[in-house]
């Protein structure tokens, strides 16, 4: 079993089928590709993945270990706590619009170390007796939650460095550009550090023009895990280590990018590779 | 003596009930607002369908109606003593408003998109932290337009709880009318105005703001 295993994922929406049994595997630090026509149910795999969605059938397993199971309904707090496992940048940003850039990435990784202090000094202050104590536990609180929240700013910083907006930092999304916002959704998703990134089409709402600079983004995160939903040809078969071909709610073929590019086996494959083809001349 | 300073002081008087529901009704209508929109938004079938059946009702019958309803109501019905005649204003005030409100509030929860929400959710956020650190900023910047004009209009339906006798500043002006004197009728309009007047500016303030929020 690799890192990421998914284990025969079935979804319905009022009757259709959607996803008809997924299984694949990553391995970490692997990037896969999901290629295939529209409706084909590739944003619904990745909904799932990620708790938007709950599948009517299928397990996950992260790192060996079952991380969940679509029989099983968990609590707002473990949901929470498994959803962080996996990141998700959407097809359009979802950045929010009343925050900066900053602010942006800063909002979950905040309120998360709010929590977790919380959590952590609960059932000590249950312990502590007298009011001075109580106030020290108190102090002691506020400050960890302070070098939390410091530590999150400075990685929000070097991750807007590492998607090249350092000066866009105190910028609402509604003075960037497509590009430039795509490129702060994606430093938000990085911030929480999640094992498995999962791209929707991370270019398809953008110009022509603006699609390169985000392309560099997610390119320069190899060595982390991801999948990525694309339409964009040229780039799948350069980055990615594994191919999927989805249609109808099933992996037709999958390899590597030479294997599915190169040498389909199956006609929907060729088919759809052709007509991509085709489609980028025009 | 029905001197200028007089008539202005009575009115003043009135006028003092009239911010008194005005007042009241706002602090209490704006959060029962809330949970009307929660009620008729919510999955569990009954509760929505009965939170849409009140506001239907409130809606769709004249506020006098139910200022009527709500004070000679218990009496009539049950032969028990209902609420005082301010309480009683108040009552049918917030009732009617929140239930105003409460569709605002729906029209502007359902226009913050759902992809941020499930932004939020992905960031592991719980439900409560997506409504208070996403939702709840652009739904005020939704609603401060249609929410101004609601506000205003209950500045002057304040006027209707002269029906049940509650001597607001209408209701001064209209005993002078009885005496004969008219003037004192048209010069409560200023009153109205000023008051609509200050809040305009104020929510003119709230608007810019939220300038800031592009959505
Ligand atoms: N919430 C939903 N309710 C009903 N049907 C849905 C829902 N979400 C998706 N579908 C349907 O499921 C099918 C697969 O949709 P999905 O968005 O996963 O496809 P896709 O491969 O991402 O397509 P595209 O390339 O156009 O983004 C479509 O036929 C779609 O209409
Ligand atoms: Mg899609």
């Amino acid at each position: 079993m690799e890192f990421l295993h998914v284990e025969g994922f079935r979804k319905q929406f009022a009757g259709t089928e959607v996803l008809k049994g997924i299984d694949f595997d990553l391995p970490k630090g692997k990037i896969l590709a999901i290629i295939g026509p529209s409706g084909g149910g590739k944003t619904t795999l990745l909904r799932c993945l990620n708790f938007l969605e709950t599948p009517d059938e299928g397990k996950v397993f992260l790192d060996g270990e079952l991380l969940s199971d679509a029989k099983v309904s968990y609590s707002q707090r473990e949901r929470r706590e498994k959803q962080l496992k996996f990141g998700l940048v959407f097809q359009n940003f979802e950045l929010f619009p009343h925050l900066t850039a900053i602010k942006n990435i800063l909002l979950a990784p905040d309120l998360l170390a709010r929590d977790r202090v919380k959590e952590q000094f609960k059932e000590r202050r249950q312990s502590v007796k007298g009011f001075s104590a109580r106030k020290a536990l108190k102090k002691e609180e506020k400050r960890s939650f302070k070098e939390l929240t410091a530590e999150n700013k400075r990685h929000a910083e070097e991750l807007l460095r590492q998607v090249g907006l350092s000066e866009k930092r105190d910028s609402y999304p509604s003075q960037l550009s497509g590009g430039q916002q795509q490129r702060v959704a994606i430093a938000r998703a990085l911030a929480l550090s999640p094992e498995v990134l999962c791209f929707d089409e991370p270019t398809s709402a953008l110009d022509p023009e603006l699609t390169g600079e985000v392309l560099k983004v997610i390119r320069a995160l190899k060595g982390r895990t991801l999948i990525i939903v694309t339409h964009e040809m040229a780039f799948a078969r350069e980055v990615a280590d594994y191919v999927l071909f989805m249609t109808d709610g099933v992996i037709e073929e999958r390899g590597t990018p030479d294997e599915v590019f190169l040498h389909p086996q199956k006609e929907k494959t060729k088919a759809f590779l052709k007509h991509m083809e085709e489609y980028h001349d025009e | 003596m029905n001197s200028f300073w007089n008539v202005t002081l009575a009115l003043l008087e009135g006028f003092g009930s009239t911010c008194l529901i005005f007042a009241a009704t706002l602090v209490f209508a704006i959060p029962l607002g809330l949970l009307v929109t929660f009620g008729s938004m919510s999955r569990f079938r009954p509760l929505k369908w009965l939170m849409r059946t009140i506001v239907w009702v409130v809606r769709g019958t004249p506020l006098m109606l139910q200022l009527i309803a709500i004070f000679y109501g218990p009496a009539l019905l049950f032969g028990i003593d209902g609420f005082d005649r301010v309480p009683a204003v108040i009552v049918a005030f917030v009732i009617n408003y929140a239930c105003y409100f409460s569709e605002i509030y729906r029209a502007g929860i359902e226009g913050v998109p759902r992809g941020q929400a499930e932004a939020g959710q992905t960031l592991g956020l719980k439900k409560s932290q997506v409504f208070f650190h996403i939702t709840l900023i652009q739904l005020i910047k939704r609603i401060v337009p249609p929410m101004s004009n609601e506000i205003i209009t209950l500045v002057k339906d304040t006027s209707l709880a002269r029906i049940i006798s509650v001597t607001e500043i209408i209701l001064v002006a209209q005993e002078y009318t009885r005496q004969g004197l008219i003037w004192p009728l048209f010069y409560t309009g200023v009153f109205y105005l000023l008051f609509v007047g200050v809040l305009t500016l104020l929510f003119r303030h709230t608007e810019k703001k939220l300038e800031y929020i592009k959505i």
